[in-house]
């Protein structure tokens, strides 16, 4: 019924699992390296047509400092960090206590309103473009602050981490929020110091992934934001194209500056998110 | 004072009833043993009371006070959970205190106390451990100490040995009735398991249905089963039935006969009853077993089964007509598989059902 373990397959097999899982990874991994060279290359590399082979000459500090000194890349950064997160602790706190209400208060209307919240994930954003401009524009005033981008991903987010947090929960026991009630504690302190402790786990995990979510977002940064003050990284990379020469080199050290956050986190904190999301999958 | 009485209970899931009306008095400090097979609602019964599920008709009073609408944490109770329900993420002592920490009981009280249920469960060596460092029966004595804190008026515990080995089981088992004697509070313990309800209680509720179907001491249950289902649900092993009629009633005792022909008589002690199709019930230690030609009016039947126990030896005995009885015999009893015997029922011990379950005589004893 189960395939056999590759341990126990023969050579032959066993090389060629070998040899097409690199491969896949090269050409998985090409388009990063190449962006990696190019950012140590010097413009004259480039226009003698040199994209692949060794720099000619190493400017990787000129370049590096070139993408701060040439753009506000480091208020983009900083933007981005300010946007991100507020953005995903928001998300966290409002859907961990949606999903707890979800997952441990009868109420009519239960079933609903979480189905809702799955049936938010599958409209595509690019409807909601016009519409939540507007809002931003008209409704709230906040349009070209970092406060829309915050506000629009915790209420985006929320859908997809509420049913996440939802199930998560579900699959406590419900006697441990029993006994707590029996012993007279309330229900926020239950949450508190009951539910959440136990589902950090699975809040390590969705942070991570909300982080780069949220970290890698360029659609919305180009709908909400216009200026300087308020853009992120991601739409900040723009005004490193150059206005009449593209500056590959530099627009490539901005993309990995810009990228190097949400790696560096997930790798951080690469133990909890795969435990968070293979948690529960086994009984203990 | 904290006696507990349920007036005409019920509780509907929707359109499902699972309570159907339950009039129950339980005294204070009694030993209060909730007993049925799985799905007869005992512990949604014991839910009710706790107030972690609402009553849909009736009242529930505890202590003299009408508690049917008032939260679990003011009705002055505590329970074990059969899962234990212990927080996975603290230490025994945090587990213990934190109903106390979180109602803002002063520091002293809750050290106190804690120290006090510690002692009184032995967990004193184990206190700064995390749920997952204990055996299965130091979780256990933690969730009962968790409750203990509380000084509560009335436990209520929800199959607490079920997840316990054998052995702990019983030894468990002890320690609580001992808990018990210390404490003098009112307790409610649901179980299914028969040999628990025996040896605990006080009182016995057999639940069927989500109906009671007896209350009654340990004995009364066992010697008078008001009908068919407490008679086999009450002794292990369970009691035998034998389809029968009553041919003829003389002299206050009936003649009776049972598949294959047979005759029994059995002494009415009063009751009076016509003659008509009945079952007649006997409990395993009432069957004396006999080599065939012993004994003049007796059942024939050849052993099928032999579970030797030691102390005793319960024989599976296949009648020539009718059914498997199972009798209870002498450790050294000598009978082997495949042996013909002859069956004597004690008169003075059988007991006579309607087909359709109410008793109609039970044994005078």
């Amino acid at each position: 019924m189960f395939p056999t373990p590759l341990q126990k397959q023969s050579p032959g097999a066993r090389g060629l699992y070998r040899g097409v899982v690199s491969i896949s990874l090269l050409v998985w991994l090409l388009p990063l390296f190449a962006i990696a060279l190019t950012s140590t290359r010097s413009l004259d590399d480039l226009s003698r047509g040199n994209y692949w082979g060794w720099p000619t000459d190493l400017r990787i500090a000129e370049n590096y400092t070139a993408v701060f000194t040439s753009s506000p890349m480091g208020r983009y950064l900083l933007n981005s960090v300010v946007i991100t997160l507020p953005a995903v602790a928001g998300t966290l706190a409002v859907s961990t206590m949606a999903g707890f209400a979800l997952a441990q208060y009868r109420f009519r209307g239960n079933i609903a309103l979480f189905a809702t919240f799955i049936a938010g994930n599958f409209v595509p954003f690019q409807v909601l473009m016009i519409p939540v401009r507007n809002l931003f524009v008209h409704v709230i005033p906040l349009y070209d602050t970092v406060w829309a981008l915050v506000l629009f991903h915790i209420a985006f987010q929320t859908g997809f981490c509420t049913l996440f947090m939802r199930n998560f929960i579900r699959e406590l026991p419900d006697a441990l929020v029993e006994a707590a009630r029996i012993e007279g504690v309330g229900e926020l302190r239950i949450f508190w110091h009951v539910v959440l402790p136990l589902v950090r786990p699975a809040l390590a995990a969705l942070a991570v992934l909300e982080f780069t979510f949220i970290w890698n977002d360029y659609f919305w940064a180009l709908v909400l934001v216009q200026s300087d003050t308020a853009r992120p990284v991601t739409a900040g990379l723009q005004a490193l194209a150059g206005q009449w020469l593209a500056s590959w080199q530099l627009m490539s050290a901005g993309a990995l500056i810009a990228a190097a956050p949400s790696i560096v986190i997930f790798f951080a904190m690469q133990r909890h998110f795969i435990a968070g999301l293979t948690l529960g999958a086994v009984k203990e | 004072m904290a006696e507990v009485s349920l007036r005409g209970v019920r509780k509907s899931f929707g359109p499902v009833d699972v309570i159907k009306g339950i009039d129950l008095d339980v005294a204070h400090g009694e030993f209060c043993v909730f007993v049925g097979p799985s799905g007869c609602g005992k512990s949604t019964l014991l839910r009710l009371i706790a107030g972690l599920e609402d009553i849909t008709e009736g009242t529930l009073d505890i202590g003299g006070a009408n508690m049917t609408r008032v939260p679990p944490a003011n009705r002055g109770i505590a329970m074990v959970f059969q899962s234990y329900a212990l927080y996975p993420h603290m230490t025994v002592r945090d587990n213990i205190s934190f109903g106390l920490r979180m109602v803002d009981t002063p520091k002293p009280v809750i050290t106190a106390r804690v120290a006090e249920a510690a002692r009184l469960l032995q967990l004193e060596t184990y206190l700064d451990r995390k749920p997952s460092q204990l055996s299965g029966g130091q979780r256990q004595r933690v969730a009962i100490g968790r409750a203990i804190v509380r000084e509560p008026e009335v436990f209520l515990f929800d199959e607490p040995l079920s997840n316990l080995d054998a052995a702990l089981r019983s030894q468990t088992r002890v320690e609580l009735l001992n808990l018990h004697q210390t404490l003098g509070a009112t307790m409610i313990y649901v179980t299914h398991d028969q040999v628990e309800a025996m040896t605990m209680a006080d009182k016995i509720v057999v639940l069927q249905a989500g109906q009671i179907e007896q209350v009654g001491s340990p004995l009364e249950l066992y010697e008078r089963p008001r009908n068919l289902f407490v008679a086999g649900f009450i002794g292990s092993p369970r009691m035998n039935t034998i389809p029968g009629r009553i041919a003829t009633v003389i002299d206050g005792a009936a003649r009776l006969e049972l598949p294959g022909g047979a005759i029994t008589h059995v002494q009415l002690n009063g009751t009076r009853l016509a003659p008509g199709p009945v079952l007649l019930g006997v409990r395993p230690e009432h069957i004396m077993v006999d080599d065939p030609g012993t004994s003049g009016e007796g059942l024939a039947g050849t052993v099928t089964l032999a579970e030797h126990l030691g102390a005793e030896t319960i024989l599976h005995i296949e009648m020539a007509h009718g059914p498997v009885l199972v009798a209870r015999a002498d450790g050294r009893a000598p009978q082997r598989i495949g042996q013909p015997v002859t069956l004597t029922l004690d008169p003075r011990f059988c007991h006579l059902f309607d087909p359709a379950g109410p008793a109609l005589m039970n044994a005078p004893g």
